[in-house]
């Protein structure tokens, strides 16, 4: 446990989650693992359902009541010193919880108590992790809120319903990082917003990110975002992570045919494509998954091998992994298309 | 062959009602108490309009058996000197003795005038000197024959602590009755009427007019209320203004005001003005439920299809609103049950017909509900109203969660 | 550009830019809403009272077979007086001015209303229908005062787990229980708590609990009285908890349910907030927000349920005075009741209206619910 290297921040070790259903065991998570670095921003990127969601609630082991997790750990190094987060006692958890590591909901148009005031939100919030100076509370906010670029003082005495969506989501971010956070863990923070106030909220992150040093994990189907805000790229596939690489790395030389697929099916103005492809087929059943490499019922490289064989995590260059067999193949098609 | 289509509809409708029957009660077996409400719901139709059938009202007063706990009678006590006095007419022109808070003075009030009447108070909480000046009285030969529950009589002999009061009480007193009749499973009412029978009885009534009322309701509130929702503007607002209007009168004072001025002669009649006081608050309900339904993206499909207005309402609105309008129904049954036997309790309804409620009014009236051994007659209907209008609530709860679509999705 | 500084919703001191402008006429707006809202919701109560009150008036004088012409009738039976001074007299009850048009009667009539003037006690002459009421109704909203409070407060507190431990054993033994309180009418309640603690345990006298308090003391600030008040009051208070009480617990345990939902409740959680912080401020206060207008609208109606119950216990309240005035056939008591427990229901709508904003600061701008 201690070989953590000191700029890791935070590792998932060989996760595995499955929710108990009455219709099976659903799947949601296989043997995942990354580690993440101190002020790196990481993308985990995939379709609706592939997992994604459920690995950044087990960061923060927020996952719902049926779920079970039936393998791994999830380590985090602060200060020198590492400890297991699904160990965690309720009252560490707790402590953990924002102040270690926040997580910014998706949605956060009801993200904020309705009856209460934005300062009474942030007072909670500090005060429950110690803080009990209301002044200090109210001047790291206040710079905070600013930093998002909101209206510091009218924002902070306001009731949710009276600011725009938008100003809630970047409210929320100024909550997210209230207590310093290591880790802030942003699950499709743009989706529900305008593509202007998307625009704002990419600008104000990579702000906020550059001056508080804190690291991100961002969920999101937006490829686009991910090309802007990652430096580190998972893709997710059926609860597995198929492909980890830098940013480059994968947009440009993905090593598995999900991920390229991905990238096909979405117009980008970082690269001008011609032909839009969507990936043929559905999301697997996780509950009967398919054999051998999940992604081979949907896959135009697949081979007789990927039916009987699920291909590992294996290294393709450098700090570029990729689970797939035919890793080759689609180097050499790519080759021919660019 | 021209009449097969009908004989296949003849044939098969039945089947289809069947069939649906079975498939409404699987859905409701995955619900435990409404299941235990729908089998209570059955158990109440059998008891109060089949049963009487085979039971027959006991109509005919008894003066030996009056107001008695459960399995016990009413008796006589006498001096072991005079055992020939075993019945009220051998006991003319004698002086005989009631404790005021049994069943004993409203049983002897027609008599009065054959007998000589020392009335004693029951005090104390169990054994209190009224009674034991009763017996001493008896066993001195001052009155001539005591009424009153054997029961508690022995009771009070048997633990007597005094061994001198209670040996004399065993010498003299003889309170056994070998020539009344058998006991009751539910005791007697104040006039030595069997209750297990009125129970059977008093339960049709109460059960039809609660129905009455609660069908005219909803009936009123449907029509109504869909029409002011399908419809809109001016008869929109109308009825809504009305319904308002008729809410902010509460309904049940109105109705005790109308029944102290008025007096029903009919309990059926009763329902029918229940039925055309309790339909504000429904049709409100309603109204609701048919403007949310309407916007509904199935009933825009149809519209944006061209289909006629009836068919969205018949084929598209009503069907969805099945559910819905039985809920109501049922808790409109439970507001015309509440209405009509409060009337009752209150005396102000008719009592020609011996019904559950009324035998709480008598129960009061005549002063049984406050004695010990006499609560049975208000007990018992008291309890059966009780666990109706609990299983009309659980019953009406499960159709709610099995059967509300709205519920089912937010699950 | 696209970080400009957007106006609030509500802005109470705008630059002079274009958006600003916008949301100031927005603002005033919504702020014409809420007064007009206010003045609807005023207008309409007002409606209201004033249709009930003229129904009462034609009911009363104007349609065949009315109590003024029963009780003329009356007293010309029994006591043989002129057909003019037995009208005069009953006039006087009413207080009609006998010389007057219908028209003008019935201004004068909604004259003396306004003033609070009910008219005269029919059976107990001399004796003011206001000052009977009076003496009556504070009894009642003491008593159903403390039952819905007390079953509003143990409701919340026992909704809460229900929603919170769905589909566990205390859920459904919770459930239950609240079938039973709803379903059962609460005089049933009464008549159970008499008959069994009361006739069958004799755990109190329940004929020693007749009335308001005990007779020979003098209503006043003492010990005595104030207990022998609580005392009386018992009774009916715990059933009208009890009655009430299931409605209660289903309405937090559905509000609950919605409630916890909500994205703010897990996001309270995931900041690590304490669970009894999220519990109390965030899922409860919420919760309960709606149950607060159910509680306001509810005065009106329990305040008129509580006739049979009062009558049972023989608690002198407004709804024993109302049976009385009923079995003597008081009509002008009768009135004046009937009007007042009118006037309490539609008051106590028109206040949930109105106080709905000061609990909920989503109402408080639009005004809308």
């Amino acid at each position: 446990m201690s070989d953590l290297s000191p700029e890791t921040v935070l590792r998932v070790d060989d996760l595995s989650i499955v929710y108990r259903t009455d219709r099976g065991d659903v799947r949601a998570t296989n043997n995942v693992s990354f580690d993440l670095k101190r002020g790196e921003a990481m993308a985990l990127i995939g379709e609706s359902g592939s997992g994604k969601t459920t690995i950044s609630l087990a960061l923060i082991r927020k996952l719902p009541k049926n779920a079970v997790v039936t393998n791994g750990h999830i380590l985090y190094q602060h200060k020198n010193k590492v400890q297991d987060v699904l160990g965690l006692s309720r009252r560490q958890l707790r402590g953990f919880r924002w102040n270690d590591c926040a997580m910014v909901f998706q949605g956060a148009q009801n993200a904020f108590n309705p009856v209460l005031k934005i300062r009474k939100q942030f007072e909670d919030t500090a005060r429950a992790h110690g803080w009990t100076d209301k002044d200090a509370i109210r001047k790291r906010a206040l710079s905070l809120l600013e930093l998002v670029r909101l209206d510091p003082e009218r924002v902070y005495e306001s009731f949710p319903h009276e600011l725009s969506g938008g100003m809630k989501q970047r409210t929320l971010l100024a909550l997210g990082v209230l207590l310093n956070p290591q880790v802030v863990i942003l699950d499709e923070p743009t989706t529900a917003l305008d593509i202007l106030t998307q625009r704002a909220i990419i600008d104000v992150l990579n702000d906020m990110q550059r001056q508080l040093l804190f690291s991100i994990i961002f969920i999101s189907h937006d490829l686009s975002l991910a090309a802007e805000m990652a430096d580190t790229v998972a893709t997710v596939y059926a609860g597995e992570i198929v492909e980890i690489g830098g940013v480059d790395d994968i947009f440009y030389r993905s090593l598995h045919p999900y991920t390229y697929g991905l990238l096909t099916s979405v117009p980008t103005l970082d690269h001008a494509q011609d032909v839009l492809q969507s990936i043929p087929g559905s999301p697997p059943n996780l509950i009967a998954p398919p054999s051998g490499c999940k992604f081979h019922p949907r896959c135009s490289f697949a081979s007789d091998q990927c039916q009987v064989e699920g291909p590992l995590l294996e290294l393709g260059r450098e700090t570029h992994l990729a689970a797939c067999w035919h890793k080759d193949r689609l180097l050499a098609s790519r080759k021919e298309v660019v | 062959m021209a009449g097969s289509p009908l004989l296949e509809a003849l044939v098969s409708l039945p089947l289809d009602l069947l069939r649906g029957l079975v498939r409404f009660l699987r859905r409701l077996s995955t619900n435990k108490p409404g299941f235990v409400g729908f089998l209570g719901l059955l158990l109440y139709f059998f008891a109060t309009f089949i049963m009487p059938g085979s039971v027959e009202f006991d109509n005919e007063p008894k003066l030996d058996q009056i107001t008695g706990p459960i399995g016990s009678r009413i008796q006589l006590a006498v001096h072991r000197d005079n055992p020939q006095w075993d019945s009220l007419e051998a006991l003319a022109g004698r002086t005989v003795g009631v404790v005021d808070q049994t069943g004993g003075p409203s049983f002897i009030e027609p008599y009065k005038e054959q007998f000589t009447v020392e009335t004693y108070r029951w005090t104390s909480r169990r054994q209190g000197p009224g009674i034991l000046a009763a017996l001493t009285d008896l066993a001195n030969q001052e009155i001539d024959a005591l009424l009153i529950f054997s029961k508690t009589v022995s009771q009070v002999i048997d633990k007597q602590e005094d061994e001198e009061l209670r040996g004399r009480f065993q010498d003299h007193i003889l309170i056994s009755n070998p020539s009344l009749g058998q006991p009751h499973l539910l005791g007697t009412d104040t006039q030595g009427r069997d209750i297990a029978s009125h129970m059977v009885h008093g339960g049709q009534i109460l059960i039809l007019t609660a129905l009455i009322g609660g069908v005219i309701g909803t009936l009123i509130a449907l029509f109504f209320g869909s029409l002011s929702a399908l419809v809109g503007g001016f008869i929109d607002k109308f009825f809504t203004a009305l319904a308002n209007l008729f809410l902010a009168i509460p309904q049940f004072i109105l109705l005790v005001v109308l029944a102290g001025t008025i007096r029903f002669d009919s309990t059926l009649y009763l329902g029918v003005i229940i039925g055309f006081l309790i339909w504000p608050a429904l049709l409100r309900a309603i109204r609701a439920q048919v403007l949310s339904l309407r916007e509904r993206d199935f009933v825009e499909a149809a519209r944006s299809l061209g289909l006629s207005m009836n068919h969205i309402i018949f084929r598209e609105i009503l069907p969805n609103m099945s559910s819905y309008v039985l809920i109501n129904l049922i808790f409109s049954i439970t507001i015309a049950m509440y209405f009509q036997i409060g009337l009752v309790v209150l005396g102000l309804a008719p009592i020609s017909d011996y019904t559950w409620g009324v035998m709480i009014y008598f129960g009061r009236s005549r002063g049984t509900l406050y004695n010990q051994d006499g609560a049975t007659m208000a007990l018992a209907p008291v309890l059966a109203i009780a666990l109706f209008q609990v299983c009309l609530v659980l019953f009406a709860r499960a159709v709610e969660e099995v059967f509300d679509p709205r519920l089912r999705s937010a699950a | 550009m696209l970080n400009d500084q957007q106006p609030l919703a509500t802005n109470r001191q705008l630059p002079a830019t274009n958006m600003s402008l916008m949301a100031a006429q927005l603002y005033d707006s919504l702020l014409k809403i809420y007064r007009n809202y206010t003045v609807r919701v005023f207008l309409q109560a007002i409606i209201t009272i004033w249709a009930v009150m003229t129904l009462t008036f034609v009911l009363v004088r104007l349609m065949p077979g009315n109590p003024v012409d029963v009780l003329v009738e009356q007293i010309l039976t029994n006591e043989g007086i002129s057909y003019q001074e037995a009208y005069e007299r009953v006039a006087a009850s009413f207080n009609i001015d006998s010389d007057a048009t219908p028209l003008d009667q019935y201004f004068q009539w909604l004259g003396d209303l306004l003033r609070l003037d009910l008219g005269i006690s029919i059976t107990s002459p001399g004796t003011k229908v206001i000052d009977e009421i009076a003496r009556f109704l504070p009894w009642t909203v003491f008593a159903v005062g403390s039952g819905l409070l007390i079953s509003f407060v143990l409701g919340i507190f026992a909704g809460m787990p229900m929603a919170y431990y769905r589909g566990s054993k205390l859920d459904h033994i919770l459930s239950f229980f609240s079938s039973f309180s709803t379903g059962v009418p609460n005089y049933i309640w009464g008549l159970l708590i008499i008959i069994v603690p009361g006739i069958a345990w004799r755990w109190f006298d329940i004929g020693a609990l007749r009335g308001t308090y005990d007779a020979g003391l003098t209503p006043g600030l003492n010990a005595e009285f104030i207990l022998s008040a609580l005392e009386h009051a018992a009774l009916p208070v715990f059933t009208y908890v009890i009655a009430i009480l299931g409605t209660w617990m289903l309405s937090m345990k559905s509000s609950t349910t919605g409630v916890l939902n909500e994205d703010y409740v897990n996001v309270a959680e995931a900041r690590g907030l304490k669970e009894r912080t999220v519990i109390s401020s965030y899922v409860g206060r919420n919760a309960a927000l709606p149950l607060f207008t159910q509680l306001t609208i509810s005065i009106g109606f329990v305040l008129s349920s509580g006739v049979v119950v009062e009558e049972i216990f023989v608690y002198w309240g407004i709804g024993h005075h109302l049976f009385q005035s009923i079995t003597v056939r008081d009509y002008t008591s009768l009135q004046g009741v009937v009007l007042l427990l009118t006037a309490a229901i539609v008051f106590s709508n028109l206040f949930a209206d109105l106080t709905y904003g000061l609990l909920d600061p989503r109402v408080r701008v639009s005004g809308e619910k």
